[in-house]
């Protein structure tokens, strides 16, 4: 596949030199080496564990090594993965898995590329690298922190919004109890702890850009707007396809901290919280079964390829050149 | 000479002034609330104990103390010993990492590559596909030795097939083809071409995957939790703090079976502001470190790039 | 592509055979003598041979152990350790290599580190967090004990009551059986009200009447005279005064008088027996139910959601991750009237003085002894040990030799603390705070020197209150539901959803209670009582 839509032909190269031929290739081989290695060692040999998702996992204490083990386990076929269908709140899980994904992937991709074309055109640059700092602080702070931090607003004895709402003499809510504000409150968490990362990935892509290509379009006439149009977004074409395949890719696995921690883990906001994978680890929790989580990522590993590789070929129809293989 | 590019493309470039306010008030705005939730933290760590048991997490706390701070200091030798473990960490980490990382991505973005297809799905196929905790760590401890060492926190975070990627449509993006095409007729070695012809080009993508691996490195505590356990002089900040926190949820979330034991054991917990001065104490050397990457990201901005 | 796909997956499966047979080659070797066949020969052979050979015919081994709930610093780590081994290496010639886990390692690095085999030879163990004990037992972790122990832990044998070695058996992958050796710690159950008797006599009550009237009263939480009180104290300390503090899931239990059910399913805890709270030992039937479906369950949820309404549950009380910090914080600044306590002997006197309040307990029911308090704390000895022998040696020498006890759990004299002349210690409290195990996670907690604020016989009444505590009537039962496991994933998310909140009063049950019920009933929870109940009367016999 990739080598089909490989963007120029080969290199032209002499016939003269098609011994240096091999040796390039020898030389390209060693760079790409260490990475090799690496991912064979750490990602490839340990992917023969995949089997756990289809074996009920005993030791075997004539031998407990991992891989005796595994082998003298049995085999239960898909039994492993029915837990994630065992209930009508498989649904929910679904649902609110694959929707917040999708709103995360079309706001995630629209606000931060605004926000980098905006950088872009702020004339202090003093001013655009302090943007830019501020922006990834959010980043450094974890879920746990995060949740702190919201708590301290709407806790219902503590709480900022509460001590307003009691001074105001009106009822107080429960937000911890009331479904309604959480979806708003997820999406924006989730966009205000990333968008300074893609932002920075979108603006170094700007940066990139050859400036001559502005200069020429400007002599052209183009205004600012057009340029936007015409210039920077054909530019960052390429990187918003990438993230976007990856995160379709992502699509079923959700960010476990933000669902969890950030709702202070509370039952009834369940309808709007509960993701997949809160819900593996609440089931886990109570059975603490490793071939079942690992039924689960597998599950939502095959879900992803199959999505990765549909969204690919969605793109690459497209526009091949930024397909992702 | 570089102001005088500056001046010009400013000059060509520019919004006008009403757009410009407004852009000034969205992104103002929006780093207002990305910077607030900081500065929260810092009150908190600065807090007193007492204040935060009367009134909870607060932006006006009753009354301030610097007492988390001294007692982090006095009574966590280890404190001093896991931020040398950290930089430590993320130097060697971000170095390697970044190396490994252009390096591979420059092949996959050479479409003259023989196997280009192959070590492009290679590493694609493992962002989507992994074998899972128990049999990479099996590997990496039983296997490769990854065990109570500074390796062990380096090495299973060396390689991200996400920034594989990334760095690579940065080369294409940036990088021309035929700058590479006229080096090799010049006689440019591989590595020469790509450390000094493409590397000062492709100068802003490097950077942002240097940082991108830095970060990893900084936060990272699930390594340290994994594999340093009788060693534990080797833990990064992070592993700290995080050890703290999930003592927390762990006692709160068992506190219902474990009845006596739990409450008293919840109670020795190091205080909250602890936590919270903990966060202060990782997050600022990062932040600090930022503008060094960031100047190359943002430098860049104005002057043109590729210029043979 | 496919094909290109098909070479991955075979060359993946090509490696990891390799690997494994690579990663293999050491793993065998350690067990060339696997652990079976060493826990029946040595204790077939050696009956005759004397019980502890002397050190210097013994090879030198190194032994790891892995404590949970650990703050112990490295330095402080090397320094204890140092005496200590040179004590071990005189006695059994044991080096120790202590694992100083933390109490989250619980969920995450040690169950990586078993189901991985690492080598590992001792592990805290323990039922409640995520039934460890049991659950590992059934599927072959730990070695079982009972042939070992005549010839290695003679004196483990004797010291540990009958009725504690009772509650550690437990069926397990080679039969009913023994495979921990259990702390002789706080090992019974009693929950208290925690009372600030201070409060209440500032409200004008008599506080001892106060006692007497509420002391193993079922109905003291649905009386008037309760809430009066709470009442009474709301309008003294004013609306941002919550006189009922505590953990919602042990109000329940003190409350109905529940019991857990070892073996059940962890937090979600939905299988209980009923006892009389006076007489715990006496049969009032042993039934398992699953408490959330009761007239009493239902009784109680109405009782709290209505307390909570008139204001007198914090909204942190009920919620799930910040109700034991506000318990914390409230214990702490005596900013409470009522708090739920599950008892641990002499905690009045200690928190009188923390809080600088009169703290008095008021008990819910009398003291009783299960397999959830019996299990509490363990040690069990890894099937991948080299040496389960060794193991075994040490963990009796450090249940029965104060010496090793004293050093493993308080460190050492004059570093973490000081010898007085009545023979109680005092801490060194800068250094204590580098080292501190947990003191219960160690093991024989009574061979302890007893601290100056404990007093010289502390150990004495120690042990006579938990001796005196009165063993439920099917208290040893242990529930086993690894071929309902789907139905226990599903139950735990239910219980998550609903069941917390319910017992802290934030949800009304008139609403919530039914859809509860029948969700609980979608998952499978009858299946799950019935599965319970029938093992119930196996056991009975």
């Amino acid at each position: 596949m990739a080598r089909k839509n490989a963007t120029p032909e080969k290199l032209p190269t002499p016939m003269k030199y098609r011994f240096s031929k091999y040796k390039k290739t020898l030389v390209l081989l060693t760079m790409a080496a260490p990475t090799a290695i690496w991912l064979l060692l750490l990602r490839y040999l340990p992917m023969g564990g995949i089997v756990l998702a289809f074996k009920d996992y005993k030791i075997n204490p004539r031998n407990p090594s991992f891989i005796s083990n595994l082998l003298s386990s049995k085999w239960v076929g898909l039994n492993n993965f029915k837990f994630l269908f065992m209930t009508d709140d498989a649904k929910i899980m679904f649902r609110n898995t694959l929707l917040y994904n999708i709103v995360f992937i079309i706001l995630g991709i629209i606000i931060p590329v605004a926000f980098a074309i905006m950088l872009n055109e702020v004339t202090k640059k003093f001013v655009a690298k302090t943007y830019q700092t501020l922006m990834f602080f959010p980043y450094f702070l974890s879920w746990v922190v995060v949740s702190y931090f919201l708590n301290a607003f709407i806790d219902g004895q503590y709480g900022m919004i509460t001590a307003m709402q009691q001074a105001a003499g009106g009822p107080v809510t429960n937000f911890y109890t009331t479904m309604g504000p959480w979806p708003y409150i997820i999406v924006f968490a989730n966009l205000w702890k990333n968008v300074g990362y893609s932002t920075m990935l979108y603006l170094s892509a700007i940066t990139g850009i050859d400036s001559s290509q502005y200069e020429a379009a400007a002599i052209d006439g183009a205004s600012k707007w057009q340029q936007i149009v015409y210039v920077t977004i054909p530019h960052l074409r390429t990187m918003i396809c990438i993230l976007f395949i990856m995160n379709v890719g992502k699509i079923f696995n959700a960010d476990f901290g933000l669902f969890y921690s950030v709702p202070m883990n509370s039952g009834a906001l369940f309808p709007v919280t509960q993701v997949i994978d809160t819900y593996v680890y609440r089931a886990l929790m109570v059975t603490g079964n490793i071939s079942m989580s690992s039924a689960a990522g597998l599950l939502q590993n095959v879900l992803g390829f199959v999505c990765i590789v549909t969204a690919n070929g969605i793109v690459k129809k497209i526009d091949a050149d930024s397909s992702m293989f | 000479m570089a102001d005088n590019t500056k001046k010009k493309s400013l000059r060509l470039n520019s919004v006008s002034t009403g757009t410009e306010i407004v852009i000034h008030i969205i992104l103002g705005l929006f780093c207002l609330c990305c910077i607030i939730p900081f500065i929260f933290v810092i009150i908190i760590s600065f807090s007193s104990e007492a204040s935060i048991r009367q009134i909870g997490y607060s932006f006006v706390p009753v009354e301030w103390s610097v007492e988390a701070f001294q007692y982090a200091f006095q009574k966590l030798p280890q404190i001093w010993r896991s931020y040398f473990n950290s930089i430590f960490i993320t130097v060697i980490g971000t170095v390697l990492s970044t190396l490994m990382c252009a390096l591979y991505s420059y092949v996959l973005y050479r479409p003259d590559f023989k196997f280009r297809g192959f070590f492009n799905f290679f590493s694609f196929f493992t962002m989507i596909f992994g074998g899972g905790l128990v049999p990479t760590y099996i590997i990496c401890s039983q296997v490769l030795g990854l065990n109570e060492n500074y390796a062990a926190l380096i090495v299973p975070l060396l390689v991200n097939p996400f920034n594989i990627i990334v760095m690579r449509t940065f080369f294409q993006s940036s990088v021309p083809l035929e700058l590479i095409e006229a080096a090799t007729i010049d006689g440019s070695g591989e590595y020469n071409t790509l450390f000094r012809v493409v590397a000062p080009i492709a100068k802003p993508g490097v950077a942002t995957i240097a940082l991108l691996n830095a970060l990893v490195f900084w936060n990272d505590w699930y390594l340290s939790l994994l594999y340093i356990k009788r060693n534990k002089v080797l833990q990064p900040l992070q592993a700290l703090l995080m050890e703290l926190q999930n003592n927390v949820e762990y006692l709160n979330r068992m506190a219902g079976q474990m009845g006596a034991a739990a409450i008293n054991e919840a109670a020795k917990m190091p205080s909250q502001s602890l936590r919270m001065v903990l966060v202060v104490l990782i997050v600022v050397p990062i932040a600090c470190a930022y503008p060094f990457f960031q100047q190359y990201i943002v430098s860049g901005l104005s002057v043109g790039s590729v210029k043979g | 592509m496919k094909k290109f796909l098909a070479l991955v997956l075979a060359m993946i499966m090509v490696l990891g055979l390799v690997a494994c047979g690579g990663g293999n080659t050491d793993a065998p070797a350690n067990n060339d003598t696997p652990a079976q066949t060493d826990t029946n020969t040595p204790a077939d052979n050696n009956t005759d041979t004397p019980a502890e050979p002397a050190a210097s015919d013994l090879e030198p081994v190194t032994l790891s152990i892995w404590f949970d709930g650990s703050t112990v610093t490295p330095d402080a780590s090397a320094t204890v350790m140092a005496e200590l081994n040179a004590y071990l290496q005189d006695k059994i010639n044991v080096t120790l290599e202590p694992i100083w886990g933390t109490w989250a390692d619980f969920d995450q690095a040690t169950v990586t580190s078993l189901a991985a085999g690492d080598d590992v030879d001792i592990y805290f163990t323990c039922n409640w967090s995520g039934d460890e004990y049991n659950k590992y037992a059934r599927d072959g972790y730990w070695v079982k004990l009972d042939d070992l122990l005549p010839t290695y832990g003679a004196d483990l044998l004797s010291t540990i009551p009958d009725g504690i070695w009772e509650c550690a058996k437990t069926n397990g992958y080679d039969g009913i059986g023994v495979y921990a050796v259990p702390g002789l710690k706080d090992t019974a159950t009693q929950n208290c009200w925690d009372l600030n008797a201070t409060l209440l006599a500032e409200l004008g009550y008599d506080v001892d009447e106060v006692i007497a009237f509420a002391s193993y009263n079922p109905d003291f939480y649905y009386s008037d005279e309760f809430e009066e009180m709470l009442q009474k104290a709301k309008d003294a300390k004013g609306n941002d005064f919550y006189p009922l503090v505590g953990e919602p899931v042990v109000f329940e239990r003190m409350v109905n008088n529940t019991s857990i059910v070892t073996g059940d399913l962890q937090t979600a805890n939905v299988l209980s027996f009923y006892y009389d709270p006076a007489n715990p030992s006496k049969d009032i039937g042993s039934t398992i139910v699953n408490k959330y479906g009761t007239p009493e369950f239902k009784k109680f949820a109405e009782r709290t959601y209505y307390l909570a309404q008139k204001g007198f549950i914090s909204p942190q009380t009920q919620g799930t991750d910040t109700s034991n910090a506000y318990m914390e914080a409230c214990r702490a600044d005596a900013n409470y009237l009522f708090c739920s306590q599950s008892y641990a002997f002499g905690c009045e006197i200690e928190y009188s003085a923390a809080r600088k309040i009169d703290v008095r307990m008021i008990p819910a029911a009398a003291p009783y002894m299960d397999s959830t308090s019996g299990q509490g704390a363990m040690m069990a000895i890894s099937a991948v040990s080299k040496n389960p022998e060794r193991a075994l040696m040490f963990l009796n020498l450090l249940n029965t030799d104060p010496v090793v006890m004293t050093m493993m759990n308080y460190g050492t004299e004059g570093f973490t603390y000081n010898k007085n002349a009545d023979g109680t210690i005092t801490f060194i409290d800068e250094n204590r705070a580098t080292y501190s195990p947990w003191t219960n996670g160690v093991g024989n907690i009574r061979i302890l020197p007893p601290t100056s604020d404990q007093g010289t016989d502390f150990w004495d009444r120690f042990s006579a209150y938990y001796d005196s505590a009165e063993a439920l009537p099917s208290g040893a039962f242990i529930f086993d539901y690894s071929d309902m496991q789907n139905e226990a994933t599903a139950i735990g998310n239910v219980y998550a959803q609903y069941g917390f909140q319910l017992m802290a009063g934030a949800t009304n049950p008139d609403d919530v209670l039914p859809e509860f019920l029948s969700k609980l009933q979608d998952a499978g929870i009858d299946q799950l009582v019935a599965s319970a109940q029938s093992q119930l009367a196996a056991f009975i016999g």
